[in-house]
C-alpha cells in the first residue's frame, strides 16, 4: 500500500514536471494560430516520449547504465563526444530559455527589473540544488507545477466547441498555411519529446537502484506521468484556441500565456497560472541543469548523482554550476526567452536522432538486455518513432527558416 | 565461472565505466595496451585511461586530448576483478591512482559551505 | 601496441586480397588474463560499428565473421596480413 502511495506521489510530481517552457510556448502559440487542429500532434508527441522514456528506463534498470554510458559504449569516443557536445549545446539553450521564462514570471509577480531577477533566479536555483535534498526539490516543484491545472479549468469555462476539439484529435493536414502548420507539428513534437527528460529519468533509475523487478513501475511511471502531463498540454492549447484565436492575439509573451487563465477565472486564475508556470519552469531548469551534468559525468566516467552531497561527486557538481553560469551569460544578453525557447526546441529535435538511435539499438541487443530486450510491440513503436524523429530532424531547420519561426 | 569466456574487446571493454573495489566510479576505459602482438600470441597487458590516451581515438580524440588536463594512468590487467556492463577493479581508486580529477575538484567544492 | 591502433585497419591476405576492416578483437577471458584469439573482420557495417552483439554470448561478442589469430601473418598499424585462403566464418 505504501508503495502505491509512493508511486502516486511520484506520478504527481512527474505531471507538474512534464510541462516546461517549450511546451508552454508551442502549445499556446499552436492554439492561437490553429485553434484545436494540432491536438493530435500532442498525442503523437506524448506517446513518443513514453516510448523513448520507457526504453531508456528499461536499459538503465537492466544494465545499471544511464543513457550517456550507453552512448559512449556504442558510438565510441569520437562520435560519442559529438553527441555529448550537441546535447550540451541544446541543454544550455534550454536552460537559458527556462531561466529567462522564470525571470519574466517573477517580474510579473514582483515588478522588479528583469535582469536583476535573472541573477536572483539563477542564484536561487543554485542554492536550492546545493542545499535541499533532492526528494524535497522533486515534490515542491512537482506539486507547484500542478497548479497549471488551472488551465484545464479555464479551458472548460471558456466553452470551446467540443466538437471542434474532438476533431482536432484526428490527424489531418490544415487547408491553409501548410508550411506554418508543418513547423508547428515539428515544434510540438520537439517540445513533447525533450531529450533532457530521458537523460534525467534514466540517471534517476540507476541512482535509485532499480532492477528488472521494477520494469512494470517503469512502464506505469512513463505512461501515467507523461500521459497526464500531455493532458496539461491539451488544456494549454484549448485555452489558447478558445481565447486567443478569436481575438487575434499572438502570444509572444509569457504574460499573455497567463492571460489564458485570467480572462475566464479572474485574478485567482492569473495568480495560479503564474505560480504554476514558475514552478514548472523552475523545476524544468533544475532537471535540465542536472541532465547536462549527468551527460558529462557519464561520458567521462566521473562520479555522479543528484542524491549525493556536492563533495561526493565534485566534477559532477562543478559541471552543473558551470552550466548555470553559462546559462546566465546567455540569457543576460537580453535575448528574448520565447524566441530562445523556439530555437532550443528546434535544435533539440535536430539532435534527437543522435541519442535515440543508440538507445533503440541497445534496447534491442539481447546480449545486453537478455529477455528484457525489445519485443515486437516495443520495436513497432520504437521503429515508428525512429521514422518520425528522422523526418522531423531533417525538416526542422528548413521549416524554421522558410516560415520565419512560424510567423509565416 | 567454469572455463574461459569469450569477449570482444571493443564491444565489451573499451569505453566502459571503471569501478573500484568500493564501488566508486573512477574513469573510463580509454584504450587497451596489447603485448606480444608480433610474436603471435597477443594479450591485453593493461587498461589505459586519461586525457593523453584520447589522442589515439580519432580526430575528436586528438582535439579533446589537447584541451584537457590530466595524466595517463596504466592499470595492469591483473587488477581487473570482473567485467559486466562496467569493468570492476580489485583495489581502490586511490591505490590505483584513479579518480584524481574528482580529488582535485573536491578541493574547490569544499570551499562552499554545505558541501 | 594499443587496441585503438588495430581497430578499423585493413585486413588483407598475403596475396593482396582484401578481406575488409577490423571491427573488433575477440578475446578469451580467464580469471588472470585476457588473450586475443581472433579478429572480427568485415566491411564497413554500420550495425557492427554501433555494437550489435550476439545473444548466445550472454555477452559481449559480435555477431560476426571471425578470423582466428593463428591465421595472422603480420600485424602493424599499417594493416593486418593473414594467410592466403583464410576466410572469415
Amino acid at each position: 500500500m505504501k508503495r502505491l502511495f509512493e508511486v502516486a506521489l511520484g506520478i504527481l510530481a512527474a505531471i507538474g514536471g512534464f510541462v516546461d517552457i517549450g511546451d508552454l510556448v508551442f502549445n499556446v502559440e499552436a492554439g492561437a494560430k490553429f485553434r484545436y487542429q494540432l491536438l493530435w500532434v500532442v498525442v503523437v508527441g506524448v506517446v513518443g516520449i513514453i516510448v523513448y522514456s520507457e526504453m531508456c528506463g528499461r536499459v538503465a534498470a537492466v544494465s545499471k547504465r544511464a543513457v550517456f554510458d550507453a552512448i559512449r559504449e556504442r558510438l565510441g569516443f569520437g562520435l560519442g563526444l559529438g553527441a555529448l557536445v550537441s546535447s550540451q549545446v541544446v541543454n544550455l539553450m534550454t536552460l537559458a530559455a527556462e531561466v529567462g521564462g522564470l525571470a519574466l514570471v517573477l517580474q510579473l509577480l514582483s515588478g522588479l527589473p528583469y535582469r536583476a531577477l535573472i541573477v536572483l533566479g539563477i542564484a536561487a536555483l543554485a542554492v536550492v540544488i546545493w542545499v535541499a535534498p533532492f526528494e524535497w526539490i522533486e515534490r515542491i516543484f512537482g506539486y507547484g507545477g500542478l497548479t497549471l491545472l488551472v488551465f484545464a479549468v479555464a479551458a472548460i469555462k471558456l466553452h470551446p466547441g467540443w466538437g471542434s476539439v474532438a476533431h482536432g484529435f484526428v490527424p489531418h493536414v490544415s487547408s491553409s498555411d501548410r508550411l506554418v502548420y508543418a513547423y508547428f507539428v515539428v515544434g510540438l513534437l520537439g517540445a513533447a519529446m525533450t531529450p533532457y527528460e530521458v537523460y534525467f529519468y534514466s540517471s534517476g533509475v540507476v541512482e535509485e537502484g532499480w532492477t528488472p523487478k521494477d520494469l512494470g513501475l517503469n512502464r506505469t511511471n512513463a505512461m501515467i506521468g507523461y500521459g497526464l502531463g500531455g493532458f496539461l498540454s491539451f488544456a494549454l492549447m484549448i485555452t489558447a484556441g478558445a481565447l486567443f484565436l478569436p481575438l487575434g492575439i499572438e502570444p509572444q509573451l509569457i504574460g499573455t500565456v497567463a492571460l489564458g487563465a485570467q480572462v475566464p477565472l479572474g485574478t485567482i486564475g492569473l495568480i495560479l497560472a503564474l505560480v504554476g508556470i514558475l514552478f514548472a519552469v523552475g523545476g524544468a531548469a533544475i532537471d535540465t541543469c542536472f541532465s547536462g551534468a549527468y551527460n558529462a559525468a557519464q561520458y567521462f566516467g566521473w562520479e555522479w548523482g543528484k542524491y549525493r552531497r556536492p563533495s561526493g561527486a565534485p566534477r559532477f557538481t562543478i559541471a552543473w554550476v558551470v552550466l548555470l553560469v553559462l546559462a546566465l551569460l546567455v540569457i543576460i544578453t537580453g535575448i528574448d526567452p520565447v524566441m530562445l525557447t523556439e530555437y532550443a526546441v528546434i535544435f533539440s529535435v535536430v539532435a534527437l536522432p543522435l541519442t535515440y538511435i543508440p538507445i533503440l539499438l541497445v534496447a534491442n541487443d539481447k546480449s545486453y538486455m537478455g529477455r528484457y530486450a525489445n519485443g515486437k510491440l516495443a520495436n513497432a513503436f520504437g521503429l515508428f518513432y525512429l521514422v518520425v524523429i528522422l523526418i522531423v530532424a531533417v525538416s526542422a531547420i528548413p521549416l524554421m527558416v522558410i516560415t520565419h519561426q512560424g510567423q509565416g | 565461472m567454469s572455463g574461459p569466456e569469450e569477449l570482444d574487446l571493443g564491444l565489451g571493454i573499451l569505453d566502459h565505466q571503471l569501478v573500484d573495489s568500493e564501488g566508486r566510479r573512477c574513469g573510463n576505459v580509454d584504450d587497451l595496451e596489447l603485448e606480444d602482438v608480433r610474436e603471435g600470441s597477443p594479450r591485453v597487458a593493461a587498461i589505459l585511461t586519461g586525457p593523453p590516451v584520447w589522442g589515439g581515438r580519432g580526430r575528436l580524440g586528438r582535439l579533446a586530448s589537447a584541451v584537457a588536463r590530466g595524466q595517463t594512468v596504466r592499470i595492469p590487467w591483473e587488477e581487473v576483478e570482473k567485467i559486466d556492463s562496467a569493468v570492476h577493479l580489485r583495489r581502490t581508486a586511490r591505490e590505483l591512482r584513479l579518480g584524481r580529477g574528482d580529488d582535485r575538484a573536491r578541493r574547490w567544492v569544499k570551499w562552499v559551505p554545505g558541501s | 601496441m594499443r587496441l585503438s591502433d588495430l581497430l578499423s585497419i585493413e585486413v588483407r591476405t598475403e596475396s593482396g586480397e582484401r578481406l575488409g576492416h577490423v571491427h573488433d578483437l575477440r578475446g578469451e577471458l580467464t580469471s588472470r588474463s585476457l588473450k586475443v584469439n581472433g579478429l572480427c573482420v568485415g566491411g564497413w557495417g554500420l550495425l557492427e560499428r554501433l555494437g550489435v552483439g550476439s545473444p548466445e554470448s550472454g555477452g559481449r561478442i559480435h555477431i560476426h565473421d571471425v578470423v582466428p589469430w593463428s591465421a595472422v601473418v603480420s600485424a602493424s598499424r599499417r594493416g593486418i596480413v593473414v594467410r592466403d585462403g583464410t576466410k572469415p566464418k
